[in-house]
C-alpha cells in the first residue's frame, strides 16, 4: 500500500507542481509591495484610459481604510509588502499557439489545455501570471457574434464603454479589503459577451497559472449573457508549491439576462501556499438562470462565496459546490444569495471533506427580501469529517423577510461508516480503496455536474487527496 | 335524473403545472347511497381524481365541472366542499404535532356544524367509533397521526369519517399497506357508514381487498386518465380473477 | 436606582458576514429603574435542599470557578474555529448564552443571589417554584444557582407573569451544575406584559452522566433576549431544550443557544417551535460544538417556524463546529408560512384556513406547553395560548 501512495504522488508533482524557472531577460516583475507609484505603475503598463487609472486610486484609498475581515481564516501570513503585483512575460498575448513563448506554453501544454482546446472547448484564454499570454475563439462561436477577449483588449475596442457601464458595479471596490485590492492593481481575465439569444453549446475556459513565487494574481472576469441566450464557462487555476505566501484576488461579474442562462464551473488546485480571496458575484434577470458549479481543492487559505442575486421574478440559481481541506489547509466556503424577484428560486448543495489536520468551513447566507413573494430556498450541506485531527465547520444563516417563501435547510455532519467500509472490504477492496470509493460517491452529485474530463480530473484530485498527499 | 344525483362529474380534465392533462374528460354520476369503485392500474390518475374532487389546489382543473348535490363547486375550496358533506379519506395523512386526534376531529366537528360540541355526547360517540375499529382509547389522546403506524392512520380516518358522517366520501387506497386484519377492521368501520341512509361512497383502490366484504354499486376502470370501462359489482371480481389487461 | 445598560449580548460562537447583523445583540436602555435585586422564594424548600439567599452573583459563581478545570476539560486537542469568540467570555465563572455583560450587570448593581443546592442522592418529586408575579413599572434582576450533587434530581420552574398591559424590566440569570448522574430540569414560563423589556441567561455544565433539561415558553414581553449555554463536560451527559415562543405586534426575540461537547458520548437535542405574526422579529442563534475528544456524541437542532404575516423578519444561525470524526451531528429547519399540503388536508376536514392557522399556532405551543411539570401552571398556560388565538 505504501508503493501504491509514492506513486500517485509522483503523478500529483508532475501535474501541478512544476516550476519553470522565470528568467530576468525574459520578465518583468514589479518591485513587491504596494503604493501609490505601485498602482500607477501598473496603470502604466497596462495603458489604462483615465478612468481606470483614478479608478485604480480610489481603490486604494478604500483599501487603506478597510479593516480586514473579523470572521474568516487568519491571514496574517500574508503580507503586501513581500507580494509582487504585477509580473508579466515581456512578449504581448498571441491568437495562435505557436506563437506563444516555448517555456509558457510547455506549461499549459503539461496541464493539457491545448489537448482540451482541440477536443472539447469552443474558446480558451490562458493566463500566465498576471497577463493572458494566449486567447483563442473557435470561427463559428465567433461567427454567431460571441465576443471572448482579454479584458485589456476589450477596455480600448468597441465594447469600451459596456465594461465601463459594468466594470466593478456588482462588486463595488467598498464590498471588502481585497475587492478593493483588486480594483486597484487587477490585471489579465477575460470578457465575454454572448448576444441575445445566442447558444452556445460547448464551454469556453479559462485557465489561470501563477508560476511567479511571491506574487499575486488579480485577473478580472467579466461575462455578460444578453437575453435568451446560454453559456458554459469554465475556469481552472493551478500553482506550484512555493514556500512563500501567493496571493489571488481575482474577482468575476456575471450579468444574467432575461430567459438567458450560465453555468460557470471551477476547478480550483491552487498550490497550498496560496492565499485565495477571490469574489465572485451574479445578477440574474428575469427567467434567467445562473448555475455554479465548484471545486475547491487547493490553497493554504480560501475564502471564496459566489454570490448570486436573484433579482427578476423567476429567476433561479443553484450553487453545487465541493471542498476538500486538506493538510495544513484552512478553507473558508460556501455561497450566498439573495432574492428580490417574485417566484425567485435558489438551490444549495455543497458537500464538505475534512482529512490530516485540514479545516473546512461551510459559510453561507440566504437573504428573501420583502419582494420575493414566493420565493423558494433550499439549502443542503454534508461534511464528512476523515480523522480525529481536522475541522469541518458549517456557519450558515438565514434572513427571512416575508411569510411567503418556502425555505428549507439541512445539514449533515459525520464520518464514514464502518460498515460501509467493511461491506466494500469484504467484496476484497482494500481499505484505502474503499474508503476512496466512498468518498468519491459522497463527492458524486458535485462530478456529475461537471464535464467529463473535469469530472476525471476532480476524482483524481479526491484520490491525490485520499493517498495523503 | 340528474335531479336525484349526488354528485355529478362532467367532461372534467385535470392538470397539474400546466403539463399534460392527467384525467381527460371524465364523467361520474353518483347518488345517495350508492356505492362506486374507481380501479386502475398504478399512475393511472385515480389519487389525481379524489384530489380534484376535494379541491386541492395543486391540481388545475382544465375543463369541465363538478356538481354537488346541484351545486357547480368546481371553484370552491375544500373546506366548503367539506362542510357540504364532502370526506377525503388520505392515502398519507399528516402528522400533526400539538393536537390530539380527538381534539382535531371536534374542531372539525365544530367547523362543519357550526353547532358547540357538546363534550360528553362527542366522547361517547367518538368511543364507540373508535371500538368498531379496535383502535385503543389512548388514541385519541395521541398527536393526530404523529408515531402512528400505516394501519393507524388509516384507521383514523376511517374514524373520522365515522364522526364526520358526510354525505359522499373518497376513500383512497385506503387497504394500501394494511394486513389483512387490518383490512378486514378498516371495512367494519366502511360498512358501518354504508349502513347510514343516503351516504354514498366513491372506493379508489388499486387491489380488491377492501372490497370483499363490501356492497359494490358500480365498477369503473381508469386507465391513463380515462374511464375505459364500467360495470357493475362483479367486474371487481373479474378483475380480481384476471387484472386490467383486457383494458390496457 | 436608575441605571442605564449598554450590553453587548447573544455573542455567535463564531463570527460571520457583518453584512447580516448577527453576530451579536444589543441591550440599550437609559435611565431603567431596578430597585428589586432579589428572588422570589418558594413555599416551601423541600427536604434535602438547601437554600442560601443573599449571596453575592461573585460568591454564587464560586462553584464553578472551584470545578473550572473540570467545565472546561478536553481529552482531546483544543483548536480554534474561524472566527472564533471565545475569548470574550473566558473571565465568566461559567460560560452563559448571553455572556459577560450579564454578569457585569449583575455584579455592578450588587444583585443577590439564590444558591439551591440538592443533596446527593436526593431526588425531589415536586418541583420548585418560583414566582416572579411582575407589576407594571417593576425593574428587576434575579439571579440563581442550582447546584445537584450527584445522582440528584430536580425541577425549578419559573413563573414569570405580568398584567397584558403592563411595563417594566426584568432580567434573570441561572446557573446550573449537575454533578454525575444530577438531573436538573429548568421550567421557564414566560406571560410578561406587552410592554416588558426581558432578558433570561442561563449557563450549564454537566458531570459524567449529568442531565440538564430546558422546557422554555415565551410568549409575553416586548423585547426578549435569551441565552443558554451548556457544558456538557463528561461522558455521557445531556442537553436536552425545548422552546415555544409567539411574537406579535412589533415584538422582538434574540436567542443564542449552545451545547458545548467535550466528554464522550455526549448528546444534545435542541428543538425550536414558533410562531411569528404581525411585525414581529426573532433572531436564533443555535450552535453544536463537537470538541476534539467528544467521540461517540450526537447532537440535533431543528427549528420550525410559523410564518403569518408578510411583515415578519426571520434571521436562523444554524452552526455546526466539529473537531471530531466520530459524532453525528444535524441541523433541519422548516421556515415558512402554512404549508399548502396540510392546509389542503385541514380544509378536507371542514376547517377553513383562518381555524387552521389558529389550530396550528396552538398545535406548536400546546407540544410545548404539555412538558410544564405543574398542572396549575400548564393550565394556565392553555388558557394563555387559548385567549391569544
Amino acid at each position: 500500500m505504501a508503493d501504491n501512495k509514492q506513486v500517485v504522488a509522483d503523478i500529483d508533482r508532475s501535474l501541478y507542481d512544476f516550476k519553470d524557472i522565470e528568467n530576468e531577460k525574459d520578465f518583468y516583475r514589479m518591485e513587491e509591495g504596494l503604493t501609490k507609484e505601485t498602482v500607477l505603475k501598473v496603470s502604466e503598463e497596462k495603458n489604462d484610459p483615465e478612468w481606470m487609472r483614478d479608478f485604480r486610486l480610489q481603490c486604494l484609498e478604500h483599501y487603506e481604510n478597510i479593516k480586514m475581515p473579523n470572521w474568516g481564516p487568519s491571514i496574517e501570513g500574508l503580507d503586501m509588502a513581500r507580494i509582487s503585483s504585477y509580473v508579466r512575460h515581456k512578449s504581448d498575448m498571441k491568437g495562435k499557439w505557436e506563437d506563444v513563448p516555448e517555456e509558457i506554453k510547455n506549461t499549459f501544454e503539461k496541464l493539457g489545455i491545448p489537448q482540451a482546446e482541440r477536443e472539447s472547448l469552443a474558446g480558451v484564454g490562458a493566463q500566465y501570471d498576471s497577463e493572458l499570454v494566449y486567447h483563442n475563439v473557435k470561427d463559428e462561436v465567433a461567427a454567431q457574434g460571441v465576443i471572448y477577449t482579454d479584458l485589456e483588449s476589450a477596455l480600448h475596442g468597441e465594447y469600451a464603454d459596456m465594461i465601463k457601464e459594468h466594470f466593478m458595479k456588482l462588486v463595488p471596490p467598498t464590498d471588502h479589503k481585497f475587492a478593493a485590492l483588486h480594483g486597484a492593481v487587477w490585471s489579465g481575465g477575460s470578457f465575454v459577451y454572448v448576444p441575445k439569444g445566442v447558444k452556445v453549446d460547448i464551454p469556453l475556459q479559462s485557465y489561470f497559472r501563477l508560476n511567479a513565487a511571491g506574487a499575486g494574481q488579480f485577473e478580472h472576469t467579466l461575462i455578460i449573457v444578453d437575453e435568451g441566450a446560454d453559456l458554459h464557462f469554465i475556469e481552472g487555476c493551478s500553482a506550484p508549491k512555493y514556500n512563500v505566501a501567493n496571493l489571488h484576488a481575482g474577482c468575476v461579474e456575471l450579468y444574467v439576462g432575461k430567459n438567458a442562462r450560465l453555468r460557470y464551473s471551477t476547478i480550483e488546485n491552487w498550490s497550498k501556499n496560496m492565499y485565495n480571496l477571490n469574489t465572485k458575484r451574479a445578477v440574474v434577470e428575469e427567467g434567467g438562470i445562473m448555475e455554479w458549479v465548484s471545486g475547491s481543492f487547493g490553497s493554504h487559505t480560501s475564502y471564496l462565496y459566489p454570490m448570486t442575486i436573484l433579482k427578476g421574478d423567476g429567476s433561479k440559481m443553484e450553487f453545487t459546490g465541493i471542498t476538500f481541506a486538506g493538510k495544513g489547509q484552512n478553507l473558508d466556503t460556501g455561497a450566498k444569495v439573495v432574492h428580490i424577484g417574485e417566484r425567485t428560486s435558489s438551490v444549495i448543495s455543497t458537500k464538505s471533506i475534512s482529512k490530516d489536520g485540514g479545516i473546512g468551513t461551510y459559510r453561507s447566507s440566504v437573504t428573501i427580501q420583502k419582494t420575493a413573494k414566493k420565493a423558494k430556498a433550499s439549502v443542503s450541506c454534508d461534511s464528512l469529517m476523515l480523522d480525529s485531527i481536522s475541522r469541518a465547520d458549517t456557519i450558515p444563516a438565514m434572513d427571512i423577510r416575508t411569510n411567503d417563501a418556502d425555505v428549507g435547510h439541512e445539514a449533515k455532519i459525520g464520518r464514514i461508516s464502518d460498515e460501509a467500509v467493511f461491506y466494500l472490504m469484504s467484496r476484497g477492496i482494500t481499505e484505502e480503496d474503499a474508503k476512496a470509493m466512498i468518498v468519491s460517491g459522497f463527492a458524486n452529485p458535485v462530478s456529475k455536474e461537471l464535464p467529463l474530463e473535469y469530472a476525471v480530473e476532480m476524482n483524481n484530485l479526491i484520490k491525490l487527496e485520499m493517498s495523503g498527499h | 335524473m340528474s335531479e336525484q344525483s349526488l354528485l355529478q362529474v362532467r367532461d372534467l380534465s385535470v392538470s397539474i403545472d400546466n403539463e399534460l392533462p392527467i384525467l381527460n374528460r371524465i364523467n361520474l354520476d353518483i347518488k345517495p347511497g350508492e356505492t362506486h369503485v374507481l380501479m386502475g392500474p398504478n399512475g393511472a390518475g385515480k389519487s389525481t381524481l379524489g384530489f380534484t374532487l376535494m379541491g386541492n389546489p395543486h391540481y388545475v382543473v382544465t375543463e369541465g365541472n363538478i356538481i354537488f348535490e346541484g351545486q357547480d363547486i368546481t371553484d370552491l375550496s375544500s373546506d366548503k366542499r367539506a362542510k357540504a358533506g364532502m370526506f377525503l379519506s388520505f392515502q398519507n395523512p399528516y402528522e400533526v404535532p400539538g393536537i390530539s386526534l380527538s381534539s382535531f376531529i371536534r374542531n372539525a366537528y365544530h367547523a362543519q356544524t357550526g353547532a358547540p360540541v357538546k363534550l360528553l355526547a362527542f366522547q361517547k360517540s367518538l368511543k364507540a367509533a373508535m371500538e368498531i375499529l379496535s383502535m385503543d382509547e389512548s388514541y385519541a389522546d395521541r398527536d393526530l397521526n404523529v408515531g402512528f403506524s400505516g394501519g393507524e392512520k388509516k384507521k383514523a380516518e376511517i374514524l373520522q369519517l365515522l364522526m364526520l358522517s358526510p354525505k359522499f366520501a373518497i376513500l383512497d387506497e385506503t387497504d394500501s399497506g394494511l394486513d389483512v386484519d387490518a383490512v378486514r377492521t378498516v371495512s367494519k368501520g366502511v360498512e358501518e357508514y354504508q349502513k347510514k341512509k343516503d351516504g354514498a361512497l366513491l372506493i379508489i383502490t388499486h387491489s380488491t381487498k377492501i372490497l370483499e366484504s363490501l356492497h359494490v354499486d358500480y365498477t369503473h376502470v381508469l386507465v391513463k386518465g380515462n374511464i375505459v370501462h364500467t360495470g357493475d359489482g362483479s367486474l371487481v371480481d373479474e378483475i380480481n380473477e384476471h387484472g386490467f389487461e383486457r383494458f390496457i | 436606582m436608575n441605571t442605564d445598560l449598554n450590553m453587548k449580548v447573544n455573542v455567535l460562537p463564531v463570527f460571520t458576514y457583518n453584512f447580516l447583523h448577527v453576530n451579536d445583540s444589543a441591550i440599550n436602555a437609559s435611565d431603567i429603574e431596578i430597585e428589586k435585586l432579589s428572588s422570589p422564594k418558594p413555599k416551601e424548600v423541600p427536604q434535602g435542599v438547601s437554600l442560601k439567599s443573599e449571596v453575592s452573583f461573585e460568591e454564587a459563581g464560586q462553584i464553578f470557578r472551584d470545578n473550572k478545570e473540570r467545565i472546561l476539560s478536553s481529552t482531546g486537542v483544543p483548536g480554534e474555529p474561524n472566527g472564533d469568540t471565545s475569548a470574550r467570555d473566558k473571565e465568566q465563572a461559567l460560560r452563559t448564552g448571553m455572556g459577560i455583560d450579564v454578569d457585569n450587570l449583575m455584579n455592578s448593581l450588587g444583585v443577590k443571589a439564590d444558591v439551591y443546592t440538592v443533596e446527593e442522592g436526593v431526588k425531589v418529586e415536586k418541583p420548585i417554584i418560583l414566582s416572579y408575579d411582575m407589576q407594571d413599572g417593576d425593574g428587576a434582576l434575579s439571579a440563581h444557582v442550582i447546584h445537584a450533587r450527584k445522582n440528584s434530581e430536580v425541577t425549578i420552574i419559573m413563573d414569570i407573569t405580568s398584567d397584558n398591559e403592563a411595563k417594566g424590566f426584568l432580567g434573570l440569570s441561572t446557573r446550573i451544575l449537575a454533578e454525575e448522574g444530577a438531573k436538573v430540569t429548568v421550567v421557564r414560563s414566560q406571560l410578561l406584559g406587552k410592554e416588558f423589556v426581558h432578558f433570561d441567561d442561563l449557563g450549564g455544565a454537566c458531570f459524567e452522566k449529568g442531565a440538564i433539561r430546558v422546557i422554555s415558553l415565551e410568549l409575553g414581553g416586548k423585547n426578549v433576549w435569551t441565552g443558554c449555554y451548556t457544558n456538557l463536560s463528561e461522558k455521557e451527559s445531556d442537553f436536552t431544550s425545548d422552546m415555544g415562543y409567539l411574537r406579535r405586534g412589533d415584538h422582538s426575540l434574540d436567542i443564542n443557544y449552545v451545547a458545548d461537547h467535550r466528554g464522550k458520548k455526549t448528546n444534545a437535542n435542541m428543538q425550536f417551535k414558533g410562531v411569528l405574526m404581525e411585525e414581529a422579529q426573532k433572531t436564533l442563534r443555535f450552535t453544536i460544538d463537537f470538541k476534539n475528544g467528544s467521540s461517540g456524541s450526537a447532537g440535533d437542532e431543528q427549528e420550525d417556524t410559523l410564518l403569518l404575516s408578510q411583515d415578519v423578519i426571520n434571521r436562523t444561525m444554524p452552526i455546526i463546529l466539529c473537531q471530531e470524526e466520530d459524532v453525528d451531528g444535524r441541523h433541519g429547519a422548516t421556515i415558512g408560512q402554512l404549508g399548502e399540503d396540510l392546509l389542503f388536508y385541514m380544509q378536507s376536514r371542514g376547517i377553513d384556513e383562518e381555524e387552521a392557522k389558529r389550530i396550528m399556532i396552538k398545535a406548536r405551543l400546546e407540544s410545548v406547553a404539555r412538558m410544564i411539570p405543574d398542572p396549575e401552571l400548564m393550565q394556565r398556560v392553555h388558557y394563555y395560548i387559548q385567549n391569544i388565538v
